[in-house]
């Protein structure tokens, strides 16, 4: 090219003609042998050029024609710009490189500027610049000529490399030559721009970044880094550094993509370009990302969380995802440093995160640890193999998923052996299908081979333990197939079926059934193992179609079970049709909408067919409208059969199928929509907490039905959850003979029954009724407030009992009466002395008058006589009463006067009533005994009286008194049922043949000076009959019986008490019949 | 005419409007059963995981390159997004969700053939870099991208009837 531009270059008019020649010599030395300081001559390095100055005196040599085999003379030297003057011609020179360090360029140009001046005498005809190129990749030399400026290039293959440069100057045969000037390339460039850019975290938290710089150290001064977190890259936030490839950054943010750049500069001052971007993002860093520990070493690993609102207080570290390691085991670094430190006890493949605490959630970014641990572990591989058209086997192994694993495995021919090493050559990987990432499955397997399974960590970070199958071994065969089950009337379901032609070895096999009907609900019930492909089950009932299902397995019990074979549905075995048909009821519901009523039947259920050996499969439904017009429906066996009827009469007769027949016997149901018949006369319900019983009547002037029908809605089934009204109608059907029904069961109360009678032509005009029953709670309100009326009654009565007390409570000293003044009770022995009437008391009831202010009781008998105490009394058995010995004789004053202390304060509340009793014993032997009971039980008898005036019904009572025993009575007796507990006196005394008289003596004070004169009177009258008859009497009062209907002499007092007022309420005297 | 940028803004107006597409309902039935698919896959995925129902990996709030509670806007938008899911998932090194990948690649397809054009991913720089700096934890990212997408699924199930256009 340039000899070209030479030949083409026209004449000028100057004096100075160069012409480039350009001559490339390969030239082999290394670039160690360069020393640019050897004979180098100064040259200036500046703005990635290279640049020197060379000026020649006078040239010494004639040039005869291209380059000489003599070095020429030293007459030029590289100058300073300053020093020019002084020689005769200067040539301008500068190198450069090109490109990527591709070519050095190096041009000598005439210096014009100074050649009008001073180079005038300078003329040279030719200029000729060598180059030789010396670096590790090659070694090379270039030529070129020229006449005022010769450039010159020569390749530097992309390597550094010191460049030799000779400027020969030719001019009219004479010959000036440069010193050898030598350019170095490295110099000529920027420095590379930094690489391997990349940051870590110190287990402080800090982040430190690093780069790799391109530039000898000793050439690098600077470095520059700036970041940015602008995806537009528009603010860049720039560091400086000086000396070191690396600086913290502190000021970083989380969740931030950064895009980091560093140049450098070297000691020329010349920077590099920015590196490549470098991206990252700072969340939760781990320190170390990657553990590699053995077996029952203990492991520490950091967590940096980068986000300032995490607190590492809150951490918490999980293994694997699944585990929570205990919070002893974290330490808490600073705010944003945790540490967790765990023993690793099994070999293989786990990982780490620390997660933040979000109450019950964990937070947790994508960055987690990985821990290897060293030695074989566990995978759990298990294979199942398949006889098919292909044989196969399925392998599992159940490892964390965390690590990228491979099943690898390797194919022995026969025994499995272990070897040493493994000839990877024979090594396979499993292949594995997709979205299964724990399953492989080999095709074309040998099953009498073995085949060793291992799984390895991606990498060669760890290895399972291998398993060796032989796939025979594990064979998961396919299940029967072609089954055959009838259900026989017998009670029996009979099954068979197919085994699989493959593998050949026995099988023994596992039956599963449940019934058809509701198979919601019901249970596989499995019969195994069984040797023979048919099986006899015993059923419980017969007419049950069955769901059947059969699997198998190796007789020797290796490998797996197959799968449950197809289900199939049993047949039933019937020996004729069905006899009968189903009972059914019907259910009508008006569409005004459409004009007609929907129908839908209801059938009984269980439906029979009336014969153990025949099924009942289907119903039949049969329509005859009128018209004559008939077909039929088939239907299984359902519970409702729905279908829709107009007005005209229809007949629908339901039938039992089966496969050999029809039901012959089959009831029927006649839809009319005239005017319906009145048969029944009444119909009623009664309603307890269980059951109805429902009753009804019918027109005597009216036909029997043939049936009837009981209709109510069931109130249990709640309509608001979609049940329908055929679902909650419940009916039964009475025979014609019926009149009455119970139903027990679960109602409600407020069902309405309607009665249908259903006649051989359709139905009669039902009857309703609403079997209300109350609300239970209405019932135990009415028991509370009977029962409240009863403590209120009692209540009251005891209230008034106490008024009473307290209004006798100061009843006057019987000796301030006025029948008894003058009286010296104390020697009164005998009742004649105090009332001397000669007639006795043929009946003795108490007189109650209730204006007496005093009273006193007597008791007269021909033994001493005994007056006690009312209270005492209670407590004295009727039938000890009949012992009474003459302990008491003697006393008998002493009785009275007791008597009459009772109502003094001093005695107790119920001595405070003024009762006395009269006793009468003629068994004076028996008194001890008496007394000794009276005084051990007076007070408990005092104390229980209380008690007893509530309950009012004790075994003690009058109605008792015959069996009871009178001890006991007499313990619950109290003073205020004082009528009570003498009853039981009197009754005793009554069997016992002795007489005790209980009286109460009133007197009046209008009637007391004329009871007086009579008392004297009939003393002296009956004091000769006293020895004749203890139970004889001469009072000089009327007695009243109190309880008259239950005595019979008390008709014969109520003569004498009709003038006698009331006195107390309650009390009762003992009728003593005077025999 | 006196109002160029009205003009303009009819033009655009009526272009846009030649170029939506209506969705038919045999359409919208075959994405809905696509996305329930691609449901049920993912809920069978994760739940083989087994990892502790209390973990929350991936909050919303962060990693804003892997769509999240992304509102559904039109079906542009759903096949830009359906298309950042299909991205991360061709970047997972196992074979795991190979079968997800392939029902979003049909879903995708599906609604290509539907003339609705696939916008380019605006975010496909960040995308990347964030699949680089996630590679060394392909479960976690795996098992966020799942839960993500699928938050995506049943959205659009949501809200495919609103779409009367592409």
């Amino acid at each position: 090219m340039f000899f070209s531009d030479v030949l083409s270059c026209p004449p000028r008019s100057v004096f100075i003609m160069l012409a480039l020649l350009v001559i490339f010599i390969a030239v082999s030395q290394g670039l160690a042998d360069l020393n640019p300081s050897d004979g180098v001559s100064d040259g200036v390095y500046e703005d990635l050029k290279w640049k020197a100055l060379l000026c020649c005196d006078h040239p010494v040599q004639t040039l005869n024609s291209g380059l000489s085999e003599h070095p020429p003379e030293q007459h030029c030297q590289l100058l300073n710009a300053t020093k020019q003057q002084s020689f005769g011609s200067c040539l301008d020179i500068l190198c450069w490189l090109e490109g990527e360090r591709e070519n050095l360029i190096c041009n000598a140009k005439t210096r014009r500027a100074a050649a009008a001046s001073t180079l005038v005498s300078v003329s040279p005809h030719q200029l000729v610049v060598q180059m030789d190129v010396h670096s590790d990749e090659a070694n090379s030399t270039a030529q070129c000529v020229g006449e005022e400026t010769a450039i010159c290039s020569v390749s530097l293959h992309g390597g550094d490399a010191t460049v030799s440069l000779v400027i020969i100057i030719s001019e009219n045969g004479t010959t000036a030559q440069s010193q050898k000037m030598q350019v170095s390339t490295y110099e000529l460039q920027r420095p590379g721009a930094p690489v391997n850019l990349h940051y870590n975290v110190t287990t402080e938290g800090e982040v430190i970044f690093r780069w790799t710089g391109t530039q000898p150290d000793n050439n690098t001064i600077n470095y520059e880094i700036q970041y940015s977190s602008n995806s537009l890259l528009q603010q860049w936030k720039v560091l400086k550094v000086k000396g070191r490839s690396w600086v913290a950054l502190n000021e970083l943010s989380s969740d931030i993509r950064y895009t980091v750049q560093v140049r450098c500069q070297n000691h020329l001052g010349y920077w590099s370009e920015w590196s490549q971007p470098f991206y990252f993002k700072l969340d939760v860093s781990y320190i170390p990302a990657e553990v590699f520990t053995t077996q029952e070493s203990e492991v520490t690993v950091y967590s940096v969380f980068h986000n300032r609102s995490w607190s590492a207080s809150k951490a918490v570290w999980f293994l694997n995802g699944k585990m929570k390691i205990p919070e002893s085991q974290y330490r808490v670094i600073n705010e944003q440093v945790s540490t967790v430190t765990l023993k690793m006890d099994k070999a293989g493949f786990d990982t780490l995160m620390c997660c933040l605490t979000l109450g019950e959630k964990s937070m947790c970014s994508i960055a987690y640890a990985k821990i290897y641990t060293e030695g074989r572990f566990n995978a759990n591989i298990t294979c199942e193999s398949e006889y098919s058209y292909v044989d196969t086997m399925i392998c599992k192994w159940n490892q964390s998923n965390w690590a990228q694993a491979r099943l690898l495995y390797r194919q022995y021919r026969s025994k499995c052996t272990e070897e040493a090493e493994e000839d990877t050559s024979l090594v396979k990987e499993c292949p594995s299908k997709a979205g299964d990432h724990r399953q492989c499955t080999l095709s074309q397997i040998s099953m009498i081979f073995c085949y060793k399974f291992w799984l390895e960590v991606e990498g060669g970070r760890g290895q399972s333990f291998p398993v060796y199958v032989t796939p025979i071994d594990y064979v998961k065969p396919s299940p029967p197939f072609d089954l055959e089950a009838i259900t026989l009337p017998s009670k029996t379901l009979s099954v068979r079926w197919k085994r699989p032609s493959l593998p050949v070895y026995g099988m023994q096999y596992e039956l599963q059934f449940k019934a058809l009907a509701g198979m919601a609900n019901t249970q596989w019930k499995v019969i195994g193992p069984l040797l023979e492909p048919q099986a006899e089950i015993q059923l419980e009932e017969s007419c049950v179609h069955f769901k059947v299902e059969v699997r198998c397995k190796d007789v020797n019990d290796t490998g797996y079970w197959s799968d449950w074979s197809n289900s199939h549905i049993s047949t039933v075995f019937n020996l004729k049709a069905p006899e009968m048909g189903p009972d059914f009821w019907r259910i009508l519901q008006e569409d005004p909408t459409r004009n007609v009523t929907n129908v839908t039947l209801i059938f009984k259920q269980p439906i029979l067919a009336g014969d153990p050996n025949s099924c009942v499969e289907g119903l039949v439904i049969k329509h005859q409208a009128s018209g004559g017009v008939m077909w039929s429906n088939e239907t299984t066996l359902a519970r409702f059969h729905s279908f829709q009827w107009r007005k005209e009469a229809h007949t629908v007769t339901v039938m039992s199928r089966n496969a050999l027949g029809i039901s012959t016997w089959n009831r029927n149901i006649t839809l009319l929509r005239q005017a319906k018949r009145r048969c029944v006369r009444s119909f009623s319900a009664v309603a307890n907490v269980s059951c109805v019983h429902l009753s009804w009547s019918l027109l005597s002037d009216q036909p029997v039905p043939q049936s009837f029908v009981i209709e109510w809605l069931d109130l249990n089934k709640d309509p608001e959850k979609d049940v329908s009204l055929t679902e909650r109608i419940q009916w039964v059907r009475v025979e014609s003979r019926s009149r009455d029904l119970s139903l027990c069961r679960r109602f409600y109360g407020s069902e309405e029954f309607t009665l249908y009678p259903v006649f051989a032509d359709g139905e009669g005009e039902p009857a309703r009724y609403t079997a209300t029953r109350g609300d239970p709670a209405a019932y135990i309100l009415l028991l509370i407030i009977a029962f409240l009326s009863v403590v209120l009654f009692v209540t009251l009565m005891m209230s008034q009992n106490q008024m009473k007390k307290l209004m006798w409570k100061d009843v006057p000293n019987p000796n301030k009466c006025s029948w008894a003044k003058g009286m010296d009770f104390r020697q009164i022995d005998t009742m004649e002395s105090l009332f001397p009437h000669s007639e006795g008391l043929t009946a003795c009831p108490l007189l109650l008058v209730s204006e007496s202010i005093c009273e006193v009781e007597i008791i007269e008998k021909p033994h001493p006589l005994t007056i006690e105490n009312v209270k005492d009394n209670e407590e004295l058995p009727s039938g000890d009463k009949t012992t009474t010995d003459s302990g008491l004789q003697g006393d008998s004053s002493e009785a009275l006067e007791a008597s009459t202390a009772a109502p003094t304060p001093e005695t107790s509340g119920q001595s405070s009533v003024t009762y006395s009793t009269i006793l009468l014993s003629d068994q004076p032997s028996q008194l001890q005994k008496q007394q000794e009971s009276l005084s051990s039980s007076s007070d408990e008898g005092n104390f229980s009286a209380n008690n007893s005036d509530i309950s009012g019904s004790f075994p003690g009572g009058l109605w008792d008194l015959e069996n009871s025993n009178p001890r006991h009575s007499s313990s619950y007796n109290s003073v205020e049922e004082f009528s009570e507990t003498s009853e039981p006196d009197y009754e005793a005394s009554e069997n016992t043949g002795l007489a005790k008289d209980l009286y109460y003596l009133e007197m009046t004070g209008e009637e007391k000076e004329e009871e007086e004169e009579e008392e004297e009177e009939e003393e002296e009258e009956d004091e000769p009959e006293e020895g004749q008859s203890k139970n004889k009497r001469v009072m000089g009062v009327n007695p009243r019986p109190l309880l008259e209907s239950q005595n019979s002499t008390a008709s014969n007092s109520n003569n004498m008490s009709h003038s006698i007022p009331l006195y107390l309420p309650q009390f009762r005297s003992e009728c003593i019949n005077p025999t | 005419m006196r109002f160029p940028a009205l003009r303009s803004t009819c033009i655009l107006s009526m272009l846009s409007l030649i170029h939506c597409i209506p969705v038919h309902q045999h359409d919208r039935k075959n994405v809905k059963l696509q996305a329930k698919t691609i449901i049920v896959r993912i809920r069978e995925h994760i739940d083989g995981q087994n990892l502790l129902p209390t973990l929350i990996i991936g909050d919303p709030g962060h990693y804003p390159e892997i769509p999240a509670d992304k509102p559904i806007q039109g079906l542009g938008s759903i096949m830009e997004t359906i298309n950042t899911f299909h991205k991360v998932l061709q970047k997972l090194p196992n074979k795991h969700v190979d079968q997800i990948r392939r029902d979003l690649s049909t879903l995708l397809g599906y609604l290509e053939g539907m003339d609705c054009t696939l916008k380019e991913s605006t975010n496909g720089k960040a995308l990347d870099a964030f699949l680089e700096d996630s590679a060394s934890y392909p479960f976690t990212l795996e098992y966020m991208t799942l839960n993500r997408l699928k938050q995506f699924m049943q959205k659009l199930i949501d809200n495919l009837d609103q779409l009367k256009i592409c």
